[in-house]
């Protein structure tokens, strides 16, 4: 499941793969821009930092940019930084298996089938680069466009 | 030579190397059942199927992976078991389970049997052709390539797999190859030198034994860490859905060692950690932004190897008692000189305190492992690829920079549809690609590829 942190994460970083390379944006700008809380953004971008997604610079002039081009972070990349192993339910996962209270692992056809789910969550999103998802939009504009016209 | 590139059959193959991974691709292709496969092999040594690995005589020098890994076939792993088997080579209550280590002459004996093998069954559809010749270049012709031989003749086909394996170099400095013509007979008690600490030092060291060498054995490396020992155990289950892929290597490095206190928590060995991951080494390497190869390969590579390439328990013995009682001496550190008397007078910086001990030896071998700059190879068919701009090294230099399909990319960048390759030379794209278990896998899937 991708959670409000992963979702919040992944729109800051498209905010940032909008921008050109290498120019900083300024956290308060993606907080406002993308209605993300700020306190939130700021511990996000903090995670994004440590595994190398983002970097940043302090100061008057400080703020975050891409660590590396687009097209090379996947999206898959960030969910699993943000929201730890790609799980449709937490106890399908081998890493940070949670044990549902109701149900016997071992019986459980739910947890089975969607063990098969999360292999197909990870080609999905293993796939698909920031840059894609940014341009999806793009795309996507102008067919707004023309249905309205 | 014009008029021949019009009759090239579609299907057929040159392999440029008849070392394991020539033979196991091979056996691969001839898999298919297509009648107008041509496949031709091509080795300079006089036997196929031993590279450098596989061309020791010495019984001590045994393969560093079970039997069961070993088979040349992706899809039948029971291949090697049950040639042994029928060999009479292991015994009848042994089973694929019970963790074998052979010599790694058998197992040249292995593939250069099953070369036999498809050389018969391919006798009457002409599909395997197989030449005793060094290959010199490859040239793209407009309709396939063209391999230049050291005889002056040339052979054509479609397109050209390069399996040149592992780079044979001439050893830098002073220091020689253990078993080359410079290796010459050795006064038995006088001290030697090695390069390195590593699975080449462990050989090195059991060539030394065999020939009744008694002196000190001196081996230096960066670190002065020996690899681990194997243990029988059931690797851990991951799915690509729990690692992380693309971070930074620090961010890795701290989920794995997490992954690994966990489960040792839980009573589970960290080689079940290590082996549990290998089925994803490649997907992990080749998701990590070239700044955490650079640094993996520069600093993490060291511990990752002694924890990933281990060696048989028996041989781990071996090599423990003998640093125990004096007669391997472990130094972390780097040579810093080297004087030429009659024996050699070579300097090392200690790692931990940067002091400077000096050691007089009668010989110093080179083991520092098989990773070299790739635009220096001394082998003519890669080192020609390269100065024509056909091939370039990957970033790290450490192959030749290929596509995930192993497609040779150009200089310019373009990705080649007629010169592909497998084996060592692609570790660049695809990182351990050393070994018999992963190196079928790639055949396998290249197979696919080019036929179906």
């Amino acid at each position: 499941m991708l959670t409000k942190k992963g979702k919040y994460g992944l729109k800051a970083l498209v905010h940032l793969a909008q921008l050109p390379a290498g120019q900083l944006a300024f956290v308060g700008d993606i907080a406002t821009g993308n209605t993300i809380p700020k306190k939130f953004l700021d511990a996000i971008l903090g995670e994004l930092r440590n595994a190398g997604f983002v970097q940043s610079r302090k100061g008057k002039d400080g703020g975050y940019r891409l660590a590396r081009p687009a097209d090379e972070i996947k999206v898959g990349h960030v969910v699993r930084v943000l929201d730890g192993p790609l799980a449709p339910i937490p106890c399908a996962s081998r890493t940070q298996y949670q044990r549902c209270e109701d149900c016997n692992e071992a019986t459980c056809q739910v947890r089975h089938l969607m063990l098969e789910v999360r292999q197909a969550i990870a080609e999905v999103l293993d796939q698909r680069s920031l840059a894609e998802m940014r341009d999806i939009a793009i795309d996507e504009t102008p067919l707004t466009a023309k249905a309205q016209a | 030579m014009t008029g021949r590139a019009n009759s090239i059959i579609p299907s057929s193959i040159i392999i440029v190397g008849g070392g394991a991974s020539g033979v196991v691709m091979a056996a691969h292709l001839l898999k298919s059942p297509n009648p107008d496969l041509r496949v031709t092999l091509i080795e300079r040594r006089p036997h196929f199927g031993q590279g450098v690995a596989y061309s020791t005589l010495l019984s001590a020098h045994v393969l560093n992976v079970s039997a069961a890994g070993m088979s040349a076939y992706a899809d039948d792993s029971g291949n090697f078991w049950r040639w042994l088997q029928g060999r009479g080579l292991v015994s009848p209550e042994q089973t694929p389970q019970t963790p074998f280590y052979a010599p790694r002459s058998i197992y040249a004996r292995y593939l250069g049997e099953l070369l036999d093998e498809l050389e018969a069954q391919e006798q009457p559809t002409g599909r395997l052709r197989l030449i005793h010749e060094e290959s010199r270049s490859i040239t793209p012709t407009p309709s396939g390539v063209e391999v230049a031989l050291a005889n002056g003749t040339s052979v054509v086909a479609r397109l050209a797999i390069l399996a040149t394996g592992h780079d044979e170099q001439p050893a830098q400095g002073h220091a020689i190859r253990m078993g080359s013509e410079a290796d010459t007979e050795l006064v038995p008690d006088r001290r030697v030198m090695v390069l390195g600490t590593g699975l080449s030092m462990v050989d090195a060291f059991l060539a030394l034994e065999q020939r009744g060498h008694k002196g000190e054995i001196v081996a230096v490396s960066r670190r002065g860490l020996l690899p681990s020992p194997h243990r029988k155990g059931n690797p851990i289950k991951l799915d690509v859905a729990d690692i992380p892929l693309g971070t930074q290597l620090s961010y890795f490095v701290g989920w794995f060692r997490d992954l690994i206190k966990e489960n040792q928590k839980a009573g589970v060995d960290w080689r079940d950690v290590v082996d549990g991951l290998r089925p994803f080494n490649q997907k992990i390497w080749q998701n990590w932004p070239a700044s955490a190869k650079r640094r993996f390969v520069e600093h993490t590579k060291a511990w990752w190897d002694i924890h990933r390439h281990r060696m048989p328990p028996e041989i781990y013995a071996r090599v423990t008692e003998a640093v125990k009682v004096g007669r391997i001496r472990l130094v972390a550190g780097r040579v810093v000189d080297i004087a030429r008397g009659g024996d050699f007078t070579v300097q090392v910086q200690s790692r931990h305190t940067q002091r400077l001990e000096t050691f007089d030896v009668a010989r110093i071998y080179d083991c520092s492992g098989i990773v070299r700059d790739i635009s220096t190879s001394s082998n003519s068919v890669v080192r020609s690829l390269v100065d024509r701009g056909l091939a370039r090294p990957d970033p790290l230099r450490i192959g030749l920079d290929v596509s995930a399909n192993c497609e040779i990319i150009a200089g310019d960048g373009t990705v080649s549809a007629k010169i592909l390759a497998v084996g060592p030379l692609t570790r660049g794209t695809f990182f351990e690609i050393d070994a018999i278990p992963d190196i079928r896998v790639q055949c396998a899937r290249l197979s696919k590829r080019l036929l179906g």
